[in-house]
């Protein structure tokens, strides 16, 4: 620090409280960016009473602009509101004003109409929603009952109260007492005529009497067809009585299907029948039974979800990696260049297929055997391709952090043995190959050490026991990477059977 | 009894005096802030011992500040269950208040105190003197940079000890006491202002000015030898302190309606 320049310093500091600023004033200075642009739409409040400026505009919660002016017009308030530009409201829009919290903080509320409405343009009105029951409201509907009630007492009050009331409630009472009275004299009155209506009562009874003895013959005539018709009803009565007692007895067909013993026997049969079956699956006989009770199924069907599982996994620790290496050959001062895809369909096994390209070219050795005139000659002949490429292909496999390699090496037999540390980021590898009688093998020692994901460094020992001077100390590096794309088709294969 | 009239009008007649030198200084200090020769480098100077150096007390102040305020107005809070308001609360109080006028106080102490003691220095042993003799305005050399230093330099400080203010009380209140976070942010966000900071940034300037002011008026204005210098010293640090604290009242009533 003490190197430092003082414009250094000043100017750090500046900027540390520069960011400090600006930080603090996003997080609290929000809105306050927001407050420039937006539409504006207006909406009439009976009342705008406790609203204010600046309170937020809300739908549903989410606040989508601010309460811009608030003016008088008509005896009613203009709210203007002034909404966010990226908030799209429909003409049937409605407003709110509503109250949020203990201290009664009131805002705009934003009923969204049907989708179909179009959209509003900016300058438009909209109408005040139906007010909803807030504490507010409540109040208001509360002081107009008690308004009411406070209006009917009082007419009662002015009715009742006072002298004027009394009176004519006296005056009610002395009418009824009149009126009672009146009743009691009329009824004395009249106890008379009350005596010849009595009278007339008895001469009609007895004009009726006279009449009945007169027909008397007629009635007894009605009387007798009552009783024929009350016989005949008797008899309907026993004939359905006779039905139900047949059936009953389980006579016809409706009496054995209801008394018949062998119905119900055989119902008793068929459920027992299916309790049988029942018992059976359940006791894990037959295929269902077996099916279904049989541990066997259980197993199958676990060890068939397991060889899904399986499958899966394989399908998981399937991976192909593409990997291209360059070994900068000190002796011959020229590189060497490897091309390989690794194909690993589990952890502990994988193929490798590589091209080399090798600056010391490829040597094909041939030997022609020639027989003139009795005389053996054997011609050697070594040729040197610089331009041809190698091949390998090998297969390896794996044991806890040990590998083993076997197959082409540079387009030659051979084996190799690879020991990985510091999981594998770091690899020993010796390789053999190239087992020519005529000299000694091809042996090579490498250390692959891999800092990062897909880049390795590597350095070795290259044909350190040759006899034709070729050994050679190398440096080299590579990139390696799985490869996705291949892993798909090729682990497109037919399911493992263990 | 004209005597007594004097005894009463004497210091309110030095301290009228006093003010219009300081004001002149300051007008002087503005003018010369204006004509080259421009010494940056001096300013700059100036600016890291008054800024940067100041950091740590501002620093530790700030946030004992914060972690205070949070621990007191909770048990207020608490009592109607407005726990919540704990961040709003204390940010505001920082913000418009106690950040400006602790730092200002602090960095009195610390800077405006050394100011006049090391003009006043400067002045008993005849150095400015020295400074007028080889044609360089010590106003424009020792004074405007100082002030133009405190004047640029507070806001940044108040920032920063508002924030870190703001730190501590959120480490007591949401860690400590248990204060819901999302609330306690929500609150800070809601309640305070962006003109809450701006205000609070532009009293610290004016406290800069002040305690600049009033340090570099004790220095230059210094008599009587190293005893001059302590008093003087002693008396810009109480001077300034009060004058900021009275100015506050002022900015305050202008700014927050």
């Amino acid at each position: 620090m003490s190197k430092l320049s003082v414009e250094a310093k000043v100017g750090f500091f500046v900027v540390i409280g520069i960011l400090l600023l600006g930080y603090m004033s996003m997080k609290v200075g929000k809105f306050s960016f927001k407050r420039g642009s937006g539409q504006d739409i207006s909406v009439f409040f009976d009342s705008a009473s406790g609203l204010s400026k600046d309170v937020p505009v809300e739908i549903a919660g989410v606040e989508v602009g601010r309460v811009r002016k608030i003016s008088l017009k008509n005896g009613k308030a203009l709210v203007t509101l002034r909404i966010n530009p990226d908030i799209k409201l429909r003409k049937d829009v409605k407003a709110a004003m509503r109250t949020r919290g203990i201290l009664g903080d009131k805002y705009v509320e934003l009923i969204p109409g049907s989708l179909a409405a179009p959209l509003i343009k900016a300058g438009e009105q909209i109408v005040q929603a139906a007010p909803v029951t807030d504490m507010n409201t409540l109040m208001n509907i509360l002081g107009e009952v008690a308004m009411n009630v406070k209006k009917l007492t009082k007419s009662l009050a002015n009715v009742f109260a006072g002298e004027k009331g009394e009176a004519s409630l006296r005056s009610i009472m002395d009418n009824t007492n009149e009126m009672v009275e009146a009743l009691n004299r009329t009824v004395q009155a009249n106890n008379k005529d009350f005596s010849a209506i009595i009278a007339n009562f008895t001469s009609f009874s007895e004009r009726l009497k006279d009449i009945g003895d007169a027909n008397s013959d007629d009635i007894r005539d009605i009387v007798a067809n009552m009783r024929a018709a009350s016989q005949r009803m008797e008899s309907l009565v026993a004939g359905i009585n006779d039905i139900t007692a047949k059936i009953n007895e389980g006579k016809g067909s409706i009496g054995k299907l209801v008394n018949d013993k062998e119905t119900i026997d055989s119902l008793n049969r068929s459920l027992a029948a299916l309790q049988n079956i029942t018992d059976k699956i359940n006791r894990g006989e037959g295929t269902i039974g077996k099916l279904i009770n049989d541990e066997e199924t259980v197993d199958n069907m676990n060890f068939a979800l397991a060889g899904i599982n399986d499958y899966i996994k394989k399908q998981d620790t399937f991976r192909t990696y593409f990997d291209y290496r360059g070994e900068y050959l000190f002796d011959s001062e020229e590189t060497k260049s490897y091309v390989s895809l690794r194909i690993q369909p589990r952890e502990d096994k994988y193929y490798l297929l590589q091209v080399i390209d090798d600056p010391r070219g490829r040597e094909t050795v041939k030997d022609t055997t020639r027989t003139i005139d009795g005389v053996t000659t054997t011609e050697h002949k070594v040729k040197v391709d610089r331009d041809e490429l190698k091949f390998s292909a090998q297969i390896a496999k794996r044991y806890y952090d040990l590998g083993l390699r076997g197959g082409i090496f540079e387009s030659t037999g051979g084996v190799g043995i690879d020991y990985y540390f510091f999981k594998d980021r770091l690899t020993l590898s010796l390789e053999a190959f190239d087992f020519d009688p005529d000299r000694n093998a091809h042996l090579k020692f490498k250390a692959d050490f891999k800092p990062v994901n897909h880049i390795y460094i590597s350095s070795g020992f290259d044909d350190f026991i040759s006899d034709e001077g070729r050994e050679s100390f190398f440096i080299g590096a590579g990139i390696s990477f799985a490869d996705e794309d291949i892993k798909t088709f090729l682990s497109d294969i037919p399911i493992p059977m263990n | 009894m004209i005597r007594i009239f004097e005894s009463a009008g004497r210091p309110f007649v030095a301290f009228v005096e006093e003010f219009g030198r300081i004001l002149l200084l300051l007008i002087s200090a503005t003018a010369w802030l204006f004509r080259p020769p421009f010494r940056f480098r001096v300013v700059l100077k100036q600016m890291e011992f008054v800024g940067v150096k100041s950091i740590t007390v501002v620093l530790i102040t700030g946030a004992f500040t914060g972690m205070v305020l949070a621990l007191q107005t909770y048990h207020g809070f608490r009592m109607f269950g407005g726990e919540g308001l704990v961040g709003s609360t204390l940010t505001l109080a920082i913000t418009r208040e106690l950040g400006p006028v602790f730092t200002a106080l602090m960095v009195t102490g610390r800077a405006g105190s050394a100011m006049a003691a090391e003009i006043g220095t400067m002045k008993v042993t005849e150095q400015i003197d020295a400074l007028y003799t080889m044609s360089v305005s010590p106003v424009q050399f020792l004074i405007m940079p100082r002030i133009v230093a405190g004047i640029l330099m507070l806001p940044v400080l108040t920032v920063i000890s508002d924030f870190i203010g703001i730190v501590g009380g959120y480490f007591v209140g949401v860690k400590l006491l248990n204060i819901n976070s999302g609330i306690f942010m929500a609150r800070i966000v809601e309640i305070v202002d962006l003109d809450d900071i701006f205000n609070g940034l532009i009293k610290s300037a004016c406290f800069g000015l002040i305690l600049a002011l009033v340090g570099c008026y004790k220095g230059f204005y210094t008599t009587g030898g190293a005893e001059g210098v302590g008093k003087a010293t002693t008396q810009s640090v109480v001077y300034a302190s009060v004058a900021i604290l009275i100015s506050d009242y002022f900015l305050t009533s202008v700014m927050f309606r």
